[in-house]
């Protein structure tokens, strides 16, 4: 016998149980009707013979009963039996049933969501071949303070020579490499990145069409070569395979095109177009600047059989010895790896994995809250439970359709969390900061829903096991004593729904807590200063390529006529340039020494930047001493700095820096060039809000010019009304330039918010919902508490108590449940909000006001969740209670 | 009336699987014709016979359908499948074995 048609004829059984059921009754009629006729061709009268075939036939029902059980589908048609009971339970009370759906849902729906991040950025591999076996090579460097930054060429190249363990060492760098296209309309800005040419055989990604590149074209300098990303060759020229061999004109300077990536494709970051090669000269590699300049990120592959330590150890042999060939380029610096994808990863683990927590939590809340219910609407069927029992309904029975009940209600609350969830998605996807979660798009594979439906199968258990095991513990005779005259369900009911309650408040404090942290986290980042005035101010960047605008004089008298007719746009107020705009990127850093101090008393990282005159009036820095660049700072001039604040405090004290002389390196040479302090100038944050400023040096942009600048404008009115002067004024000096980016101020110092704004209203939303729950929760348990004892209540207004003393009692039950929660849930978050450290920006994990704002919001509403039933309570009349008794 | 053919348990089905390789056959027939060709050997309840066929139709061995009888009744008639034919095959061969092993032992105990 086949198991196929075993399991066929069983489910045709089930589908078709009526229809089987009339067609056997039919087969036994026409059985009996033979059975009498052959009796009576016997010689029997009719009815006699009739008689007889009924009495062989043995018994009508139980022929069908065994017939039934012959179909192998007893258990599954149970399961019917009681999905079908539990759905008319269910619709009974649609009221309850949505409510629990709704909250089920919300705990599923937002799970889903935070894990389907989860599983697109941790859990899923890297679209390479052999993922797990790619590393992210850093340097570090405790002297500068550098950890796990960016390589220096030549050690790059050391390394992939020298690092036995290692297949191959690929880098890229996305320093200056997005590129303006021109040649067909307006130019275009394309997103870039230059990487080395065995990137791809190393990642084993090919090209989808043409190649990608050769080994010799990172070490040739005369041709450039460009592969496309796949939406770049759609979007920009129109999918033409001719494409592939000509060239395109980037920045001015022809390109050949010899390949296009696949769709889908864009590495390192997202929505990238362009892969540029390299394009070092074998000069390159001995000169110092190869070696001085840190600005690569290599990729290795472990060779098969070679463990990541063997490899780690070989790599940190390998620095040592070029420490030693390169005292002064290489002191101090170290090398390490990280697995690819934790790095790519780098910050947002610690944001994603507190979320995860911050929604399992609220799951377990909406667990607590939907079995809370449940225990109630098993508290309301006690009875009825009971005298099942008593009738001799097997204990398993009685559990097994209570805990069909809360399967019903986890499955329908898991299809709204998957909808919730993919909502939830969408959601994210569209809010989220640039640069946090890094995906264009999250999708719901196998494994998002396997997560999902785990989550409810989990849930269902959750909030199904406790009101199952109190059914099932429903001793008959005890209920039935006690619901006799009362009809007040157990104590033990309560006791458990009290506990539930606790918990939920706990979690809640918890979840609160978390985000009150956040949220003044947030107000803190909102106070500070970035250093300048952001409103009214708008930011312009430009970049002159190479071809057209050699270096050097050119470049500078290009941004001061530009600056020139700047200003002279209706609604300009004041206008400059600088080669960092801040608050968005710091310019590149160097060593530095100061005249007059001991030779090795170097200082390093300090961060240079270039700016036209005026950029401090511009932008509102306050100059604190001496004086800001003019136009006579030009070439020939006396070279001249200015530093801020920080830098005058931490290298020069209480003496005045300026005339002092100061070099950007470790040690005076012959090569050397003094600049001349000329002023100082409050502090910028250069990166970021969160981030303190750093020590900085400004030198005149005449005297350092640089192609790519960023204008700044202050305006009378709206800056966004400005912009269409401003492109108008950059066309009319060179049409092919396109503006980089035209952003308001105001918008930079918003996004440099972005992620801690994103991730507070997460957090806050999710708070809400918990909180709003636990509160339900609390409301829930004192009403049915309070309405269980209305008899009490009516007894003891008939002795004399006053209903102040009444409401006292009730309230005083609402308060003790919420004050344990909250001391459990303040117990917690004590030691647990210190995981939440690398989120929250001076403020303590362990804030004192956040703590005791979130007592006092839990207290008043647990608080008010009590009053409102215990007041009820105490309005109770009590001759109508009596009377009812 | 008792079950006697309950002391041979399992051998009911292949009884009806025998019966049905004469041709398709309803319930009652089917019982009928059991009796006729044991002569009254085996006297098959309908307590026995409709779970034995529901078995032996998720076993796969017979299948059934609706059919006019003679006197154009509609009655369910049983029939053999392929796989059913193969069972009564085995079943018979076993069988045999049995019975042939069960009368060299009671004639020897005899003589």
């Amino acid at each position: 016998m086949s198991l196929w048609t075993d399991v066929v004829a069983r489910l045709r059984s089930l589908v078709q149980r009526d229809l089987e059921e009339r067609e056997l009754e039919e087969e036994l009629s026409f059985h009996l009707e033979l059975e009498a006729a052959r009796h009576e061709r016997a010689g029997l009268d009719p009815a006699l013979a009739r008689r007889r075939a009924e009495h062989v036939l043995g018994g009508r029902d139980q022929v069908m009963e065994s017939v039934r059980d012959a179909r192998g589908v007893r258990p599954l048609e149970d399961l019917v039996r009681d999905v079908r009971y539990g759905m008319r339970a269910l619709g009974r009370s649609p009221g309850f049933a949505a409510i629990a759906v709704l909250v089920v849902g919300l705990g599923v729906g937002a799970s889903t969501a935070i894990f389907s991040a989860v599983n697109a950025l941790i859990l899923e591999p890297l679209p390479f071949r052999d993922p797990g076996s790619l590393y992210m090579l850093w340097e570090s460097n405790p002297e500068k303070g550098w950890e796990r930054e960016t390589a220096a060429p030549a050690n790059y190249l050391d390394w992939r020579e020298r690092v036995a363990g290692f297949e191959d060492i690929a880098a890229y760098t996305r320093f200056a490499a997005d590129k303006v296209l021109t040649g067909d309309g307006d130019p275009r800005l394309l997103r870039g990145v230059d990487v080395t040419g065995n990137l791809f055989p190393l990642l084993g990604v090919r090209a989808a069409l043409g190649r990608t590149f050769t080994e010799d074209e990172t070490w040739n300098d005369a041709e450039r070569v460009v592969l496309l990303g796949w939406s770049a060759w759609r979007d920009h020229f129109g999918a033409d395979t001719a494409l592939m061999g000509t060239t395109i004109t980037l920045d001015g300077m022809p390109h050949r095109v010899v390949g296009v990536l696949g769709e889908g494709f864009s590495f390192p970051e997202e929505r990238l177009d362009l892969w540029l090669s390299m394009r070092w000269t074998r000069a390159d590699r001995s000169a110092d600047w190869f070696r001085r300049a840190h600005w690569i990120s290599p990729i290795a592959r472990l060779r098969p059989g070679v463990s990541a330590a063997e490899a780690d150890a070989q790599l940190q042999a390998v620095a040592r010895q070029l420490q030693q060939e390169h005292p002064q380029l290489n002191h101090l610096m170290g090398a390490g790896m990280t697995p690819l994808q934790e790095f790519l990863l780098g910050d947002t683990r610690t944001p994603l994995l507190v979320l995860l927590a911050a929604v399992g939590i609220l799951l377990l809340i909406a667990c607590a809250n939907v079995g809370n219910l449940l225990l109630v609407k098993a508290s309301g069927r006690q009875h009825e439970l009971a005298v099942r029992a008593a009738l001799g309904a097997g204990r398993g029975r009685l559990v097994r359709q209570i805990m069909t009940e809360s399967a019903l209600l986890a499955a329908a609350g898991g299809i709204a969390g998957l909808a919730l969830g993919w909502l939830g998605t969408r959601v994210l996807e569209r809010m989220q900061p640039e640069g946090l979660l890094r995906v264009s798009e999250f999708h719901m594979d196998g494994r998002v829903l396997g997560f999902a439906m785990a989550v409810s199968i989990g849930a269902a258990l959750l909030f199904g096991s406790l009101p199952a095991a109190f059914a099932g513990r429903a001793g008959a005779s005890s209920t039935l004593r006690e619901t006799g005259r009362t009809r007040a369900p157990g104590r033990r009911a309560n006791r458990v729904a009290s506990a539930l309650v606790i918990a939920e408040i706990a979690l809640a404090v918890l979840l609160v807590t978390g985000a009150g942290l956040l949220v003044r986290s947030l107000w803190r980042l909102q106070d500070v200063d970035p250093g300048f005035e952001p409103r009214s101010l708008l930011a312009v960047t430009l970049n002159l390529p190479p071809a057209r605008y050699p270096a050097g004089e050119p470049v500078a008298d290009f941004y001061t006529r530009l600056l020139e007719r700047v200003r002279a746009v209706p609604g300009v107020v004041a206008a400059s340039a600088t080669s960092n705009l801040p608050l968005r990127e710091r310019g590149f850093t160097s060593d530095f020494f100061i005249a007059g101090r001991t030779p090795g008393d170097y200082g390093s990282e300090v961060v240079r930047r270039r700016v036209a005159p005026s950029y401090f009036e511009t932008m509102r820095v306050p100059l604190l001493r001496g004086r800001t660049f003019t136009a006579a700072d030009r070439t020939g001039a006396e070279p001249v700095v200015i530093i801020n604040q920080r830098l005058a405090r931490e290298w020069f004290g209480d003496a005045d820096p300026l005339g002092r002389r100061i070099i950007t390196d470790r040690e005076p040479d012959s090569t050397s060039v003094w600049r001349t302090i000329i002023g100082v100038v409050g502090d910028e944050r250069q990166t970021a809000l969160a981030l303190a400023p750093q020590i900085e040096m400004f030198e005149s942009f005449y005297q350092a010019g640089a192609r790519r600048m960023t204008l700044v404008i202050r305006t009378a009115g709206e800056p966004a009304l400005i912009v269409a002067g401003i492109r108008a004024a950059v066309a009319q000096m060179d049409a092919d330039l396109p503006l980089i980016e035209a952003v308001e101020m105001r918008r930079v110092f918003a996004d440099s918010l972005a992620r801690q704004r994103f991730l507070t209203l997460l957090l806050l939303t999710f708070a809400g919902l918990a909180f709003a729950l636990a509160v339900i929760g609390v409301y829930g348990v004192t009403a049915q508490a309070t309405r269980n004892r209305v008899p009490e209540m009516g007894v003891r207004a008939a002795l004399g108590a006053d209903a102040g003393a009444i409401l006292r009692l009730n309230l005083a039950r609402g308060l003790a449940l919420t004050g344990l929660g909250l001391i459990i849930g303040l117990g917690i978050a004590w030691p647990a909000t210190r995981a939440m450290r690398a989120l929250v920006f001076e403020v303590e994990p362990t804030d004192p006001r956040t703590f005791l704002a979130v007592t006092a919001l839990l207290g008043i509403a647990g608080l008010a969740a009590c009053w409102l039933p215990a007041r009820r309570a105490s309005r109770v009349d009590p001759a109508v209670v009596l009377r009812s008794e | 009336m008792t079950d006697s053919w309950g002391l041979l348990k399992g051998t009911l089905e292949m009884l009806v699987l025998k019966t049905l390789s004469l041709g398709p056959m309803h319930g009652w027939g089917i019982a009928q014709r059991i009796e006729q060709m044991s002569s009254d050997v085996f006297q098959v309840s309908q307590g026995s016979l409709y779970p034995a066929l529901q078995r032996m139709k998720r076993k796969g061995w017979i299948r059934s359908e609706w059919r006019a009888t003679e006197n154009n009744r509609r009655a369910r008639y049983y029939l053999l499948t392929p796989a059913g034919e193969r069972q009564l095959g085995r079943e018979r061969a076993g069988w045999e074995r049995a019975a042939a092993g069960m009368k060299r032992v009671l004639n020897w105990a005899e003589g």
